[in-house]
């Protein structure tokens, strides 16, 4: 229970999109801000990006669908980017989470 | 003539008299649904796509000017403007236009529903009830598709606000300094209208069903905050006594709130201490301004809900001795964690119970987690190192939890030692009675703990055994129901008897009705809502011990609520004539249902 804010970066490559996994750090989880915050950036990029947590995958770009994850303090996201700007999506979006979505 | 009344739940206290105006009404009754001819369909699509743009445009627009009062807002109005750029929202409309030959007011509503389903299979209740939020864009949008918007800017003078639900949203559009109050059909006690009444110091009703029945825009209304009801197109007495009353409580709240600094010792010289519940560090200043003397009591729980790991020792020992040290010297009593029933956390899925209000909670929950529960024993024991600290537990039923629970604590102290961190070796440790059992071995357990803590607002539903939040039953729940002022006399007579102090802190102790009697048994604090806490010092201020023991007396006599009811009107009616002005009417309520 006792787990840091480190971030677990596992860039990988699957196809032609790129993956990486981030702990979700802040202390209420993906609430509506950070969804907010997290769905905004992510559509400021042409790449797609989908975020699987338990099996379930979702559009990054679409705040509804990023609180339904209903991700708390802790979870273990899965980002999955493709397209031109992908690897830039991926390192803006996991500093976003990894610093706790500049909450605290 | 007089006006038709109307009752809804208060949820921010005060008096307000003006033209009531609509921001929105529920139009799901009338909301068009059909099918449009193959060749509309793109008409259709351009039609829902221009009301989300112009509604995304006025939402925008709201933005820049969300007044200071309500900067904290302004998030969410943020979030109102990705879901209407959402394609799960407007795309999935459009969809159902294009595949269903669906109108877009129809097809808006059905990309609505696919999320409700979506955020109804959550289980976290934060999350679920964002789905009011994807309510509240989807009306504005059905608004514009059906040209309905109103020009807040062009209306002259003060108006009330009536709507079908309230979001941040709609208010800041208004101007705040127009508004005089509030009322809608839908919210509970928690909603943001009250919260936002609060803040800009207006009264609020919501929960009132009748609204769109039986007020129309333009219909002069009375506000009344503190009785619960709206008079529509009051008669000139009901006005020129509103008017009265309404100038009274104005001046009745800016002379409580100077006094409310001096101690709650009554004329006679009975001293009481009158001590706050809070959960949020952030409510200290209201505590603080209110003349609050200390916390007695800090619920925990919020730093466990809504996440998915545990919050970590160093953490809320952060907080802990944040809070501590801010109230030094004056007491902050840490209520174990009051987990289960309603307040489920997320990783414990075993909370699904079938009658959570009597399952595995509070102190039950923390005996079967020690883990758990010893992180939070060290970090309130740590936390005493800054301040003066005591901690209770919560929903003790039997000699044996306490007993465990102080295992635990003298345990956590014994690691404690060892690895050299300071605590408070004589902190005080007390319970919480809230079932029947407890009274009724109060006398026992007093030899156990430092102090007892009434929790009322518990006691009285499983005295009476009704649940207050279901309306089929909640009339009886009845904080003056002769067992339940005879179960708290027994507990501060039994705590009395063994020499230690007896605290209350449920609704009760917030209620005026309800504080001359418990001053009566002899209670040695009360600990309430901190904006209660002026009106309260004031009525102890006004009172007399004897007169308070006579009460008592004659109270304890009575075999129904109802009597009980007349006795302690006619009490505040000689002792306080200024309070029965304010607070008669929730007395009414009670002898309605009584």
């Amino acid at each position: 229970m006792d787990e840091k804010s480190a971030v677990n970066m596992t860039d990988g490559e699957d196809g032609e999109s790129l993956i990486r996994e981030v702990v979700v750090a802040n202390q209420h989880g993906l609430h509506a801000r950070p969804a907010g915050k997290l769905a905004q950036l992510a559509q400021t990029f042409a790449a797609d990006v989908v975020i699987t947590l338990d099996e379930q995958e979702v559009d990054a770009k679409s705040i509804l669908d990023v609180l339904t994850l209903a991700a708390g303090q802790g979870a273990i996201l899965q980002l999955r980017a493709s397209g031109s700007d992908a690897a830039e999506a991926l390192d803006r979006l996991e500093a976003l989470i990894s610093g706790r979505f500049e909450e605290e | 003539m007089a006006g038709k009344v109307i009752s809804g739940i208060p949820v921010a206290s005060g008096i307000a008299i003006g033209k009531a105006i609509f921001v929105n009404r529920s139009h799901k009754a009338t909301l068009p649904r059909q099918t449009v001819a193959p060749a509309l369909v793109e008409n259709e699509v351009e039609r829902l796509e221009v009301a989300f743009a112009n509604t995304a445009e006025d939402l925008a627009s709201i933005r820049g000017q969300v007044p200071d009062e309500l900067r904290e807002y302004s998030m969410l109005i943020d979030t109102h403007l990705l879901m209407l750029k959402d394609p799960l929202l407007l795309g999935a409309a459009c969809d159902y236009i294009r595949s269903l030959s669906l109108n877009a007011e129809w097809a808006l509503e059905k990309a609505v529903s696919d999320q409700a389903d979506k955020f109804g299979a959550v289980d976290d209740p934060y999350i679920r009830e964002r789905m009011q939020d994807v309510r509240v864009v989807a009306d504005r949008v059905q608004s514009k598709l059906a040209g309905r918007s109103k020009d807040f800017k062009a209306i002259q003078g003060r108006f009330v606000i009536m709507a079908h639900d309230l979001s941040p949203a709609d208010t800041v559009e208004l101007e705040v300094d127009k508004i005089m109050a509030f009322a809608t059909v839908q919210g509970g006690k928690t909603s943001h209208t009250g919260i936002m009444a609060r803040t800009l110091g207006i009264p609020a009703l919501v929960g009132v069903s009748r609204l769109e029945d039986d007020v129309n825009d333009g219909d002069l209304v009375i506000i009344d905050g503190l009785g619960g009801k709206i008079i529509v197109n009051p008669g000139e007495d009901e006005l020129a006594d509103y008017n009265e009353r309404a100038a009274q409580f104005e001046q009745y709240t800016r002379k409580i709130r100077r006094h409310c600094q001096l101690p709650a010792e009554t004329i006679d010289g009975f001293r009481v201490q009158v001590h706050a519940n809070i959960e949020l560090v952030e409510e200290v200043a209201a505590v603080l301004d209110n003349g609050g003397e200390g916390i007695g009591l800090y619920r925990t729980e919020y730093a466990y809900m809504n996440r998915t790991a545990l919050p970590t020792e160093d953490e809320l020992v952060e907080k802990y001795a944040e809070l501590a040290s801010i109230m030094a010297p004056q007491k902050v009593v840490f209520r174990t964690l009051d987990l289960g029933a309603d307040k489920a956390m997320n990783q414990y899925g075993d909370l699904n119970e079938a009658n959570p209000a009597m399952g595995l909670r509070a102190i039950r929950f923390c005996l079967k987690h020690p883990q758990l529960f010893k992180t939070q024993l060290r970090a309130i024991l740590r936390a005493s190192a800054n301040g003066n600290v005591a901690i209770m537990f919560p929903m003790i039923s039997g000699i044996r939890e306490v007993r465990q629970a102080k295992a635990w604590l003298a345990q956590a102290k014994a690691e404690l030692r060892r690895e050299g961190f300071e605590y408070d070796p004589e902190m005080p440790v007390g319970i919480m009675i809230e079932v029947p059992a407890a009274v009724m071995i109060a006398d026992f357990l007093a030899r156990e703990v430092d102090f007892f803590s009434i929790g009322t607002n518990d006691l009285i539903q499983y005295s009476i055994g009704v649940d207050r939040t279901n309306h089929h039953v909640s009339y009886l729940y009845q904080p003056l129901h002769p067992a339940t002022l005879k179960s708290i006399k027994l507990v501060v007579d039994a705590a009395h008897q063994a020499g230690i102090e007896v605290s209350l802190c449920g609704e009760v102790a917030s209620d005026p009705f309800c504080v001359p009697i418990l001053m009566g048994m002899g209670i040695d604090s009360i600990s309430l809502t901190p904006q209660a806490i002026p009106g309260i010092k004031r009525i102890i201020r006004q009172t007399k011990m004897r007169d308070c023991r006579e009460l008592l007396r004659k109270v304890l006599e009575c075999r129904t609520v109802h009597r009980i009811n007349g006795l302690v009107m006619e009490n505040i009616f000689n002792a306080y004539p200024e309070e029965l002005a304010f607070f008669a009417s929730l007395l009414e309520n009670d002898e309605i249902s009584a």
